[in-house]
């Protein structure tokens, strides 16, 4: 075989898809970096842009909207998530031949398929425009994953610790916290990083429910951009803040983020 | 060890920890029947009546269902779905096997780099994407400045302005978010396809085409179905790339059935339409998702 050719040549074509990934994100980041209002590229870099984008879009309130939620889902979703997990997995739950179907069942279920009765039923229970209303269905959607994630990583334990444990006199709770949890926290730590993400990126669900004050950074981006047609490397900076706080993340734990997408391929 | 479990079952001790657990899950499961099950329901509800937010709603039967295949703007939106198939499937499929097969074939330690390269999209926020492509696809944006400079400067164009090309520009972007989620899945896949069938397949002379096709393609029958199922419902449901760029416009060459739903629902309130067609939508997934698992599993 010519497996020199054939190198060359898997170089050469994932080489050029590489190139077609990196030239919108090379351009937008130059962009973002222009003193040229309609964003080209300069070798002289305004970093100055993302201080003045910042403040011209108040992302100082819609960053910290989006914090506020993007922190309170992952905490009390990871909770749900390990509580569910360790009854489905480990306990055994009451009813559970009608439950964990019901649950499979959830992560089918899109937002489109319950956004208009959602709307208009927190309307009237003043729960729109609301950061509340927005974290309890962000937690909602993301029970079935979290319960299903969980359960498979609680499944992998050998059963002997948790016999153990309950021979010394240790309670379901005790069990749960002090035993199970510090041998899971891969598992957790997987959760987390999609679960960020995946409330962090969100874009339908705060544009529907949140206005004015309450927009998340991601609306706010998208107003912001409305607002500065003209105004493309401001715009752009703008978007780098907006995407920051994953980008970090990915580049951070990039072997953990891209095995935990695979992972939680299912969702989503 | 699953013996005794079972044969527990049935015991008091046993019951007692199960109403336990029953507690524990009892949070999550109301949290998740309150916001995702009984709207659901509802969903269903409401897409009988035509309301428009505010009055009083009247029945209209199946009208609104019947509204969804027959109205020429709403049934527009699914021929617009049937061209994104191509862009949000079929494209990143391919793009994502022919990288995958490469980056496992060749197994050192620059590969990782690609991977990283070409799962990127998928980490950035829909907006932001959005944003990227309006501009790279403007007028005076880089694409239309390459063409330029390299002489095709007739092929320039506003792309997203346009009734031919808007629909597979933004489906150009869907390609590129996608495919490095699908290389991803088949990765992991190909690494659980014994080597042995690699090291036979090259014994008989097969060169990398025909590995591919012999053993590669065989072995990602799980992941295949998995990237199929999550890309055709994600064209079926696309939203933020669309609404950001064009708002399914021009007219109405861009229209998805989401965002349809969400002018329905939000913009000119037809609070019936707008749940039908979440509806029709959330059971197409349904049907799609049953369908290639079947398909998959009988082989």
């Amino acid at each position: 075989m010519s497996s020199r050719a054939e190198k060359i040549w898997n170089y050469l074509i994932l080489g050029l898809l590489a190139l077609v990934v990196l030239w919108p994100v090379g351009t937008f980041l130059a962009a973002a970096l222009s003193p040229d209002r309609a964003g080209r590229p300069s070798a002289d870099l305004q970093w100055g842009n993302f201080v003045t984008a910042w403040e011209n879009a108040e992302f100082a309130r819609s960053m910290t909207v989006s914090l506020v939620i993007t922190v309170s889902v992952v905490v009390i979703g990871v909770i749900l998530a390990l509580m569910g997990g360790y009854a489905f997995g480990v306990l055994g739950v009451i009813g559970d031949r009608w439950f964990f179907p019901l649950i499979l069942l959830g992560m089918m279920i899109s937002l489109e398929a319950i956004i208009v009765p959602l709307y208009y039923q927190f309307r009237t229970l003043g729960l729109t425009d609301n950061l509340l209303g927005v974290i309890l269905i962000h937690l909602g959607m993301g029970v079935p994953f979290g319960i299903f994630w969980m359960r498979a990583a609680f499944r992998a334990l050998p059963r002997g610790i948790f016999e153990s444990a309950s021979l010394d006199g240790a309670g379901p709770m005790r069990m749960l916290w002090s035993i199970a949890v510090p041998n899971l926290m891969p598992a957790v730590y997987t959760l987390v990083l999609l679960s960020f993400m995946w409330t962090w990126n969100d874009y339908f669900l705060s544009l529907v429910f949140l206005h004015g004050d309450n927009q998340t950074a991601t609306v706010a981006l998208g107003v912001f951009q409305g607002k500065y047609v003209t105004q493309i490397n401001l715009m752009a900076a703008g978007g780098l803040i907006v995407a920051a706080p994953v980008l970090i993340l990915y580049v951070i734990f990039q072997r953990k983020f891209i095995s935990g997408m695979l992972a939680g391929a299912i969702k989503e | 060890m699953l013996l005794p479990r079972k044969r527990r079952r049935g015991s008091h001790a046993n019951r007692r920890t199960r109403r336990v657990g029953l507690l524990f899950a009892a949070p999550g499961l109301l949290l998740y029947a309150a916001v995702v099950l009984w709207p659901l329901l509802q969903s269903l509800q409401y897409s009988f009546y035509k309301w428009d937010g505010f009055s009083s709603a009247t029945w209209v039967g199946f009208q609104n269902y019947v509204n969804f295949f027959t109205d020429p703007v709403l049934r527009s939106t699914l021929g617009n779905v049937l061209v994104l198939l191509v862009f949000f499937a079929i494209l990143p499929i391919a793009l994502g096997l022919l990288s995958a097969a490469m980056i496992t074939s060749s197994n050192r330690r620059g590969m990782a780099v690609f991977r990283w390269i070409f799962f990127l999209p998928q980490v950035l926020t829909s907006v932001v994407i959005a944003l990227i492509f309006k501009r790279m696809y403007a007028p005076e944006g880089p694409i239309n400045e390459a063409l330029r400079a390299v002489g095709l400067g007739e092929l320039a164009q506003n792309w997203l302005g346009d009734f031919t090309w808007a629909l597979p520009a933004v489906g150009l972007i869907g390609t590129w978010v996608t495919f490095g989620f699908c290389m991803v899945l088949f990765i992991a896949g190909a690494s659980s396809i014994s080597p042995e069938l690699y090291e036979a397949a090259r014994m008989d002379g097969a060169g990398p085409v025909r590995e591919f096709f012999a053993v590669t393609l065989p072995g990602l029958r799980g992941q295949l179905a998995v990237a199929l199922t999550l890309t055709i419902t994600a064209a079926l449901r696309a939203f933020d790339l669309i609404w950001i760029t064009t708002r399914g416009g021009p007219g109405t060459s861009t229209l998805t059935p989401a965002v349809a739903l969400y002018k329905a629902a939000f913009v000119n309130p037809n609070v019936g339409q707008a749940a039908a067609i979440g509806v029709v939508m959330a059971i197409l997934c349904l049907v799609i998702a049953l369908v290639i698992t079947r398909i998959s599993e009988k082989e």
